[in-house]
């Protein structure tokens, strides 16, 4: 009866204690994150990149058409060149939100370095001589838009081992702005974001 | 006399309503020590179309700070325009030293602004 009551108090105590370890699982607050820094990158570092490119771009006139008429923008390669598993459109995304909000740009989805991001356009065309469907609702030949503009990048990371054991990474942000019809950059923006910690923290 | 003083203290009333729209606020009283807003400039740029805010001041302290600032932009009927430099944003302030502010609108409708400055947690 002893040994009975000893398992069951045991038991009962260590699942007390594994339930009281369970890290508490909460909600970040995206606007005042006061959260530990990692070597890896995270939002902040992405929401800080795409800001400044933003702001710089803006205040650099580049993207000034004659007449307050707005350029056409297509997304060109944006290259990842860091140990990480980024998708770059978590930098692009958010600098082509607040270039349209400017009311500079608008982006086409029927043009990007990987063919077209929405392949609806093109598919929709494909419409035309179909008797299902009414030919007056569908696209004429010579109506969608080509690009003025295109925006490329890179990010890239660099390690470097400090001398105290400690590690450094350095993330560059680096976009530029080309005119098609020039090929030549109007604007060109870098941000660099740099992180120091254990020599052991993994930063992919 | 009379009449002179209440038109002047009419006419400081409707100065101060005119600062209340857009403004600069320096939040944790520990940084408004320390700090101080020199000059206030806005402009709207000719060429975009786009209003500009540059924000200088000047740091009493000896020791160099990070603080951080966000903005809030305000269209002419007063309402907020969303956009990415609403999150903070580090502000490097060297020990007795100068600092500047300088930012764009998100848009051209933007109007108005709301500029806090605040420390680094």
């Amino acid at each position: 009866m002893k040994t009975v009551v000893k398992i069951t108090l045991s038991g009962l105590l260590t699942a007390g204690l594994m339930s009281g370890c369970a890290p508490k699982t909460e909600r970040i607050d995206m606007n005042n994150d006061n959260g530990a820094q990692v070597m890896g990158l995270d939002y902040r570092d992405f929401n800080e990149a795409a800001s400044k490119a933003v702001q710089s771009m803006l205040m650099s006139g580049a993207l000034d058409k004659k007449n307050g008429d707005r350029y056409i923008l297509a997304i060109s390669r944006v290259s990842n060149d860091t140990m990480q598993h980024i998708d770059t459109d978590q930098l692009i995304k958010k600098i082509r939100v607040e270039l349209l909000k400017s009311g500079k740009v608008v982006v086409t989805t029927a043009v990007g370095a990987n063919g077209a991001e929405d392949k609806m356009s093109m598919d929709a065309r494909k419409l035309r001589e179909n008797d299902e469907f009414n030919q007056n609702t569908v696209q004429k030949k010579g109506t969608l838009v080509a690009p003025d503009m295109s925006l490329s990048g890179k990010i890239l990371q660099r390690n470097v081992a400090m001398d105290d054991g400690k590690q450094q990474v350095e993330y560059y942000f680096m976009l530029s702005l080309t005119e098609i019809k020039t090929g030549l950059a109007w604007w060109e923006g870098e941000t660099v974001i740099g992180k120091r910690g254990s020599g052991k923290s993994v930063s992919w | 006399m009379k009449i002179w003083s209440i038109v002047v203290l009419i006419g400081l009333l409707f100065s101060g309503c005119a600062d209340k729209t857009s403004y600069v606020k320096v939040v944790d009283p520990s940084v408004s020590r320390n700090i101080s807003i020199e000059n206030i400039l806005d402009r709207v740029n000719v060429e975009s179309h786009l209003k500009e805010l540059q924000v200088m001041g000047v740091s009493n302290s000896n020791e160099y700070m990070l603080l951080r600032y966000r903005v809030v932009w305000y269209d002419k009927d007063g309402f907020e325009i969303k956009a990415i430099g609403e999150n903070w944003i580090d502000l490097p302030v060297y020990k007795n030293a100068d600092f500047t502010i300088h930012i764009i609108a998100p848009s051209k409708n933007a109007t108005d602004y709301r500029l806090f400055i605040n420390k680094k947690d």
